[in-house]
C-alpha cells in the first residue's frame, strides 16, 4: 500500500530534427548563391548538387571547405520578459570533393564527404525549458561515391551511393530534485549509419539554358545500442539503472530539386533551384531503452512533419579571369506543423541571404569565400507534448572558405 | 596578401555574427494597467504563508506565491513586499517533514528538528512584529477571522503580534490599515479542509475542525473583501480547491489497502469502515482515506484477534475516512464557499484565480514547460510531503494563475515565473 509508482517521471521523450538541422551548406560556390546551382556545372560541388552535372566539369578537381556556422537562437517564454540565448559555440560543416576521368573520355568518377544534416544547440543547464533540452551536438557526415556519365553532349547522368556516419549527443534536465534542490539530468549518446543515394540529370539546351532534376533518396539511420545515462539521486537510481542503452532510428528525407540555370551573358549566370523536402517520413520519433522501468518506458512521440520546400536564386558573375563574385537569396518553408516546433530545432519558415567571392591566382588553384544568412521567422508556439509555451527567433551566420586545386 | 583579405573577412564575420543577437519582443513586464501594486499585501492561510512539508520554514517562506508574484510585479511598479521570514540560524521554523529514503517506491518520511525558532516549551515562535505584507497565517480560516481568542491560540499569528494584542486582535483587524494598493486574498480552504482533516469529525471543543455554515461564509467574506476595497483598492481573489484535488485524500486508497491485506491474507474481502452517522460498512474507492493513515501502524492490527479494518467488528473509525457522504458534503460546501466567492469578487470587479478550476486540471495532469505536474503524492511535483501544501514548484504555478488572472483583469502585464527555477520534493540521494 505504500507503493509509489513513479510512472510519467520521464513522459515527455527527447526530440530530434526539424529544417533547422537541413545545413545547406555543402559547396562554397553555391552557398554564396544561396544554395542553387544544381542546373550549373560549376565546380566538383556537383557530386552533391547535381551528379549528372559532374561530367561536364572540364577539369579533374579536389578541393575542401569548412563552413563555421552560428545558430543564434533566442527564446522567450509565453508571459515573460526574459529573452533567452543559446550558447555561442561554432558548428564546424564542412565538405570534401574529389572529381576524376580521362579528358577524352564520356564518364567522371567522384566522391563527395559532407554534411547534410547536423546541429549545435546549447541552450545551458538552467534555461526554461531545460527540461525539455538543455543542448543537442548532431553530425550527419554523408559519404558518397559518385558515377557521371555523358549521353550526349547536351545532357549527363549520374548518381552515388550515400553512406551516412551520425552522431547524436542530446542532453536534458530531468524534474526530480536532489537533496540539494538540483535537477537531474538525462544523457543519450550514439553513433548511427544509414544508407541513400543521390541521382540527378543535366541537360543543356541549345540555348544553353541548363536544367537538372536531381533527386536525394531518404537516409533512415538506425542508431543500436547508444549510452542512455541518468544522473538521479540515489533513491531513484533502481528506476534509472546504470549502463542502459537505447536504440532509436531517425529519418533524414529524401529532397527532390528542380534546377534552371540561365547565361546572362557570358560571364554572368543566374542559378535557380526549387527543392521539395520530403519531411513527411518523420511521423514519429521512438526511443526503445534497453532496460525499461516503471519510471522509464519506451518513448514514442508524434512528429507528424508536412513536406518542406525552399526556393533559391543565385547569380554568378566572373569579373575577370581571376575573380568571381557571387550572391543570393531564397526562402524556405518549414516541416515543422504549429504544436511541434522544438528547442533543438526551433523552426519556422526563413528567408536566406549570401554572398561569396572566387579568386583564382593560377589555373590550378583556386580559393573561394562566402557568407551565408538565415533570418527564421519568429514564432510562438505551445507544444503539445511538453507544453513549452513561448517565442523561438533565430538567426543563421555561415561565413566559409574553401581550397580548391584543378588539373 | 589575397589569404589575408580572406582571412579577416572571415573573422569580421564571425564577430559581427557574434555581437547580432535574434530578439524578441513582448508586451511582458511594461505595464501595471489599471492595477496599481506599489504596495501588494497578501491575506490567507497556511498557503499564502508559504507553508509546506507539514511545516512553516524559511525555504517555504522565500517561495511562497505572493512573494513570486511580487518579484515579478517588480517589474510594473510594485514596491518592495516583506514578508515574516524566520532568521538563517532558526531556518527550519516549526520544523518539516522531508523524505528520508524511498526503497521500492515505498517513502520514509523524517522530520527536520534542528534550528526551530520555538522561542518556549509551549510551542511559541520567535516573534516577528515589525510591518509584514505577507499576512498569511497557517490555519486562519473565513470564520476565525473575525475571534480575537484565535491570536492566542494560533502560534502562527501570535508570532505576528505584540504581547498586548495576544488574544484580543483578531485576523480581520489585523489586516486593515495597512494602506495597501494592491490585495491577494486566498481563504477558506481551511474552512472545509478542517473538518476534513478530521475525517468529517467535528470536535466541539476545538473550531479549527467546524465547516463553517454557508450563510456565516458568505457574510464574513464580504466583511474582508469590503475592508480590502474600502478605499477602492483593486485586487485578486482566490477560489478553493477541491479537497478531493489533495494527495493527503487520495494517496491511501481504499484499493490499495485491499491489495495490500490480500498480499498477507487472500481471504480478505474487504475493508470497513465507521462512516460519519455511526454506520460499520464495506468501504469502496468513494470512500477516502486520510495519508497519515499509512504510518499509524493501525491497519490490519488485530484487537481480541479481530484485524483492525478487516471486519466489520472492528472498522477504521470514522475520524480516518472522510466517507462518500461526508465527501459530498464537503464538496456542497465548498462549492457554496466558491459562488460566495466569485460573486462577491465580480461585484466588486476583482480579479479571480480560479484554482479551484485550476487544482482539478492538475488532478487530471498538467504539462508545463517540459514538466509533467499531477497530484500524485510524492512524484506529482506540485504537493508537498504533507500531501495539502505546495511545494516550490506547485507555489510557482499558482503564482502564475494568480498573474494570469491579474493580467486578464486590469490589462495588466506583470510578467509570469518560470515554474522550472523551482523544485518540486527532494529525493534522498
Amino acid at each position: 500500500m505504500k507503493k509509489i509508482l513513479l510512472s510519467v517521471l520521464l513522459s515527455t521523450p527527447f526530440w530530434v530534427f526539424g529544417q533547422g538541422f537541413q545545413v545547406n551548406l555543402q559547396g562554397q560556390k553555391q552557398i554564396g548563391m544561396a544554395g542553387a546551382g544544381s542546373a550549373l556545372a560549376l565546380d566538383e560541388a556537383s557530386v552533391f548538387f547535381n551528379p549528372g552535372a559532374v561530367t561536364f566539369l572540364e577539369k579533374n578537381s579536389i578541393s575542401a571547405g569548412v563552413n563555421p556556422l552560428l545558430f543564434k537562437s533566442a527564446f522567450r517564454q509565453t508571459g515573460s520578459n526574459i529573452t533567452e540565448d543559446v550558447k555561442n559555440k561554432i558548428a564546424p560543416p564542412f565538405e570534401f570533393y574529389a572529381v576524376w576521368g580521362p579528358k577524352s573520355q564520356k564518364w567522371k568518377l567522384g566522391l563527395g564527404v559532407y554534411t547534410p544534416f547536423g546541429g549545435l544547440v546549447d541552450w545551458g543547464d538552467n534555461w526554461s525549458g531545460k527540461y525539455t533540452l538543455t543542448s543537442l551536438n548532431l553530425k550527419a557526415i554523408y559519404f558518397q561515391p559518385t558515377l557521371s556519365i555523358k549521353i550526349t553532349d547536351r545532357i549527363g547522368i549520374g548518381a552515388g551511393f550515400v553512406y551516412n556516419h551520425g552522431d547524436v549527443n542530446l542532453q536534458r534536465a530531468l524534474p526530480v530534485n536532489f537533496p540539494d534542490g538540483r535537477s537531474g539530468k538525462a544523457t543519450l549518446d550514439g553513433t548511427g549509419t544509414g544508407y541513400g543515394w543521390n541521382a540527378g540529370i543535366y541537360i543543356n539546351t541549345l540555348s544553353n539554358i541548363t536544367f537538372a532534376v536531381v533527386h536525394k533518396s531518404k537516409v533512415v539511420t538506425k542508431l543500436n545500442g547508444g549510452s542512455a545515462e541518468f544522473e538521479v539521486p540515489n533513491s531513484l537510481q533502481s528506476s534509472f539503472p546504470a549502463g542502459n542503452t537505447f536504440n532509436a532510428e531517425l529519418p533524414l528525407p529524401a529532397t527532390t530539386t528542380l534546377g534552371i540555370g540561365i547565361p546572362l551573358s557570358s560571364s554572368t549566370k543566374l542559378a535557380f533551384d526549387a527543392s521539395w523536402v520530403q519531411w513527411h517520413v518523420y511521423k514519429e520519433l521512438a526511443f526503445d531503452y534497453a532496460t525499461n522501468t516503471s519510471a522509464l518506458a519506451d518513448t514514442k512521440s508524434a512528429r507528424n512533419y508536412r513536406d518542406g520546400s525552399s526556393f533559391k536564386l543565385g547569380i554568378n558573375h566572373q569579373a575577370s579571369d581571376k575573380l568571381a563574385l557571387r550572391a543570393g537569396v531564397g526562402y524556405a518553408f518549414s516541416p515543422v506543423q504549429d504544436g511541434y516546433v522544438t528547442p533543438e530545432a526551433p523552426d519556422a519558415d526563413r528567408y536566406i541571404l549570401s554572398a561569396g567571392v572566387g579568386y583564382a591566382p593560377t589555373s590550378h588553384f583556386e580559393v573561394n569565400a562566402s557568407f551565408f544568412f538565415e533570418d527564421v521567422k519568429s514564432r510562438k508556439q505551445k507544444n503539445i507534448e511538453t507544453g513549452l509555451d513561448g517565442t523561438f527567433k533565430t538567426l543563421v551566420y555561415a561565413p566559409g572558405l574553401s581550397l580548391t586545386y584543378k588539373w | 596578401m589575397k589569404k589575408y583579405i580572406l582571412n579577416s573577412f572571415i573573422a569580421v564575420t564571425l564577430l559581427f555574427a557574434a555581437s547580432c543577437k535574434p530578439e524578441i519582443d513582448t508586451p511582458a513586464g511594461t505595464s501595471a494597467g489599471t492595477a496599481n501594486f506599489s504596495k501588494y499585501i497578501a491575506v490567507g492561510n497556511s498557503l499564502t504563508s508559504g507553508f509546506a512539508d507539514g511545516g512553516l520554514y524559511l525555504e517555504g517562506q522565500m517561495v511562497a506565491y505572493p512573494n513570486l508574484m511580487a518579484e515579478k510585479m517588480a517589474s510594473v511598479g510594485g514596491g518592495s513586499f516583506t514578508s515574516p521570514f524566520f532568521t538563517e540560524a532558526q531556518a527550519n521554523g516549526s520544523g518539516y517533514a522531508s523524505l528520508t529514503a524511498l526503497v521500492n517506491g515505498t517513502p520514509t518520511i523524517g522530520k527536520v528538528t534542528n534550528n526551530l525558532a520555538f522561542r518556549d516549551a509551549a510551542g511559541h515562535l520567535t516573534k516577528y512584529t515589525t510591518e509584514v505584507q505577507n499576512l498569511g497565517v497557517p490555519g486562519m480560516r473565513v470564520d476565525l477571522a473575525f475571534a480575537g481568542q484565535f491570536s492566542a491560540l494560533n502560534p502562527y499569528f501570535e508570532r505576528l503580534l505584540p504581547d498586548a494584542q495576544v488574544g484580543n486582535t483578531t485576523y480581520f483587524q489585523f489586516v486593515q490599515g495597512r494602506n495597501h494598493t494592491f490585495f491577494s486574498l486566498w481563504l477558506g480552504n481551511n474552512d472545509a479542509l478542517g473538518n476534513a482533516l478530521n475525517g468529517g469529525v467535528t470536535v466541539l471543543t476545538d473550531p479549527t475542525t467546524v465547516l463553517t455554515d454557508k450563510a456565516s461564509f458568505a457574510l464574513l467574506y464580504s466583511n474582508l473583501i469590503n475592508s480590502l476595497t474600502a478605499n477602492g483598492q483593486k485586487g485578486v481573489v482566490g477560489t478553493i480547491p477541491d479537497v478531493t484535488a489533495v494527495p493527503y485524500f487520495n494517496t491511501v486508497t481504499v484499493s490499495a489497502l485491499l491489495g495490500a491485506a490480500k498480499a498477507i491474507n487472500p481471504a480478505a474481502t474487504a475493508v470497513y469502515i465507521q462512516t460519519g452517522t455511526g454506520a460499520v460498512r464495506a468501504a469502496t474507492n468513494e470512500d477516502l482515506i486520510r495519508l497519515p493513515f499509512q504510518n499509524e501502524g493501525l491497519f490490519g492490527v488485530p484487537t481480541g484477534g479481530i484485524p483492525y479494518g478487516l471486519h466489520p467488528l472492528n472498522p477504521i473509525t470514522n475520524n480516518w475516512v472522510l466517507d462518500k457522504d461526508e465527501v459530498a458534503k464537503i464538496k456542497d460546501y465548498v462549492n457554496s464557499y466558491n459562488s460566495t466567492i466569485k460573486s462577491l469578487a465580480t461585484s466588486k470587479g476583482l480579479a479571480i484565480a480560479d484554482t479551484y478550476a485550476y487544482f482539478n486540471q492538475v488532478k487530471t495532469g498538467v504539462m508545463i514547460q517540459g514538466v509533467g505536474i499531477n497530484s500524485a503524492f510524492i512524484t506529482g511535483g506540485a504537493f508537498s510531503l504533507d500531501g495539502i501544501h505546495l511545494t516550490p514548484r506547485g507555489n510557482a504555478v499558482i503564482a502564475n494563475v494568480f498573474i494570469d488572472a491579474i493580467n486578464a483583469t486590469y490589462a495588466s502585464t506583470v510578467p509570469n515565473i518560470d515554474i522550472t527555477q523551482y523544485r518540486g520534493v527532494k529525493f534522498p540521494n
